[in-house]
């Protein structure tokens, strides 16, 4: 008689335990999964230019310390030696340094040219264009010493070709920032 | 209690003996591993294989680094220079021919020889599969060393393993001696091949 | 009995399961090596970052090059073989680095490293839009000129990553062991 009752007893309470080992499950296996995957994760993103931020024309943007500017975007038409129908696109920004940290903060440093279809451009090295002393890039102003406050020139030159011209907006990213990147609207825009 | 006492001596003795045995046979192996086998003497006028490279050395020589394959010696400086034939055995193009010749001189960095083309005085270039090539290694000599008389060598070869350890890709490993080999050092570019 | 027998029997199945799925497991170097997108001369190839087309295979004895200024010519053991090709990046700018040359009995042909001066060569820098010819040059013997595929990736380790495989179709060997339509010299320093 006392027996069964024991029995039954710890038969329902092994029901009860079953059913919470299992509902447990729902939520353990998707925090197990994201422990996991949560290295990688932190590596993609941190490696890759996915959301943009829009900055307006003539407007400045903090990023990684410093306040960016887009001053100028133009082709340089009429170059001779160019593959057929490419036109050299040349970008000019102004950054006021606010953190002299480069070495860390700008790490990683890409501009780039995105158009309306989503293609990305890095900059070249067929095109050499002339440029005054003061005017760097990206990667050389890191080792250039800028202390907090000076405000740099930096000229990245790419080449696009002509039907993209139109629609080609400038963009940085750096590793500091990833997956985050600025987007420069144009005056048009 | 006598009992459990008695049981606890047998593990005890059985635990011993085990360790003993098992010192004793891998001291008895390490022994063997440990016994220096003499290095097969290779003839220089034979062919040498390791597993990737097929070697038939040609000459060797000492010579003023002018103009020397285009290697960029010291100025003024003497080096050693070995000739031969190599032939890439493997499947694949490959340069893995850093570690094939060690020399045996106390005076040269026996690790850093520069490996040349002859053809075109190319620096340490790929070598493709079937192709045989005439190579120089070239060592420079500390100034103010004499060129030794003859030129001791010691061949290595490396084993290829289908899946490494690490990566899970195919690759040669475990560099192991061949044999040593002996060539006359002769004066100057001029000396004639070995023939076999 | 028959129930012990039965689980004797059950067992080994499983035995042999458990060995059939050991056995036919992929490894790891399968699992993350290149992924191969095949065509053949003539066609264009596209992977995930660059597309190509190999237009023309020439073979020579000899190349003309230039090195440092100088005109140069370039001897070989076996024959040069040069594949023109076009190559064009998809999404984003990239640059491809690494071509071989994989002959019928699977020996394999890295780009040659003795040119690395000339232009044209690998690597070469792509831009989404702007076609880019290049030169693929390889050194080989005679006998793996036919039937032959080019191998061509952006990196050298292209794990996971898309590897162009271009099959050049059968050459001819002449009597004289060389494909019947191989010249002399060719000169490299001309523009392709």
């Amino acid at each position: 008689m006392t027996a069964q009752i024991v029995d039954r007893e710890s038969a329902t309470s092994e029901r009860k335990w079953r059913r919470r080992s299992l509902w447990s499950l729902v939520l353990l296996i998707p925090l197990s999964l994201a422990i996991e995957s949560y290295d990688s994760v932190k590596a993609l993103l941190g490696d890759s230019d996915l959301f943009p931020r829009r900055v307006a024309w003539g407007e400045s943007a903090r990023f990684g310390g410093s306040d960016w500017k887009l001053t100028d975007l133009r082709g340089a038409f009429g170059m001779s030696n160019l593959p057929p129908d490419s036109v050299p696109v040349l970008a000019d920004f102004k950054v006021k340094i606010g953190d002299p940290d480069l070495q860390n903060r700008w790490l990683g440093c890409k501009v780039m040219l995105i158009d309306k279809d989503g293609r990305r451009w890095s900059p070249t090295s067929i095109v050499s264009l002339k440029a005054t002393d003061n005017v760097q890039t990206c990667i050389s102003a890191i080792f250039s010493g800028a202390k907090s406050g000076d405000t740099l020139n930096l000229r990245e030159t790419f080449l696009v070709p002509k039907e993209a011209t139109k629609s080609v907006r400038p963009a940085v990213g750096l590793a500091s920032e990833r997956p985050h990147f600025l987007l420069f609207q144009l005056e048009k825009d | 209690m006598l009992e459990n006492a008695g049981s606890r001596l047998k593990a005890w003795l059985a635990a011993g003996i085990g360790t003993v045995a098992a010192i004793a046979v891998a001291g008895v192996m390490g022994a063997f591993g440990a016994r220096q086998e003499p290095l097969p003497v290779l003839v220089p006028a034979g062919r040498i294989e390791t597993a990737q490279w097929l070697l038939r050395p040609l000459k060797a020589y000492s010579a003023e680094g002018e103009n020397l394959y285009g290697v960029p010696l010291k100025p003024g400086a003497k080096a050693l220079v070995l000739e031969l034939e190599m032939t890439n055995r493997t499947a694949k193009s490959t340069k893995d021919y850093f570690d094939v010749l060690q020399a045996n001189l106390a005076m040269v960095n026996p690790t850093k020889p520069f490996i040349v083309l002859t053809r075109d005085s190319t620096l340490s270039p790929e070598l493709h599969p079937g192709m045989p090539e005439r190579m120089a290694y070239i060592w420079q000599l500390p100034d103010g060393t004499a060129p030794p008389a003859s030129l001791e060598l010691t061949v290595i070869r490396k084993t290829y393993k289908q899946r490494d350890n690490l990566y899970g890709l195919p690759g040669w490993f475990n560099p192991a001696p061949v044999g040593t080999l002996t060539l006359p050092v002769g004066s100057g570019p001029g000396s004639a091949d070995i023939q076999p | 009995m028959m129930r012990k027998l039965a689980n004797i029997v059950l067992l080994l199945v499983a035995v042999s399961l458990c060995y059939g799925l050991q056995l036919s497991k992929p490894h790891h170097g399968d699992l993350i090596g290149p992924i191969p997108a095949r065509g053949k001369l003539g066609d264009t190839v596209v992977g995930r970052g660059f597309e190509i087309r190999a237009e023309k295979v020439e073979f020579a004895r000899k190349l003309k090059a230039d090195r440092f200024g100088d005109s140069k010519v370039l001897t070989t053991g076996g024959i040069w073989a040069v594949v023109t090709v076009e190559f064009a990046a998809r999404a984003q700018s990239t640059t491809v680095a690494v071509a071989s040359w994989r002959g019928p009995t699977g020996l394999t042909y890295d780009q040659t490293e003795r040119l690395s001066f000339t232009d044209g060569l690998l690597p070469v820098a792509i831009d989404p839009g702007l076609p880019k010819k290049a030169r693929l040059i390889f050194e080989l013997r005679p006998d793996e000129a036919s039937d032959a595929v080019v191998l061509v990736s952006e990196k050298l380790m292209s794990a996971l990553d898309s590897q162009a495989e271009i099959w050049l179709g059968p050459v001819a060997i002449g009597p004289d062991g060389l494909p019947p339509g191989t010249v002399d010299t060719l000169d490299m320093t001309q523009p392709i």
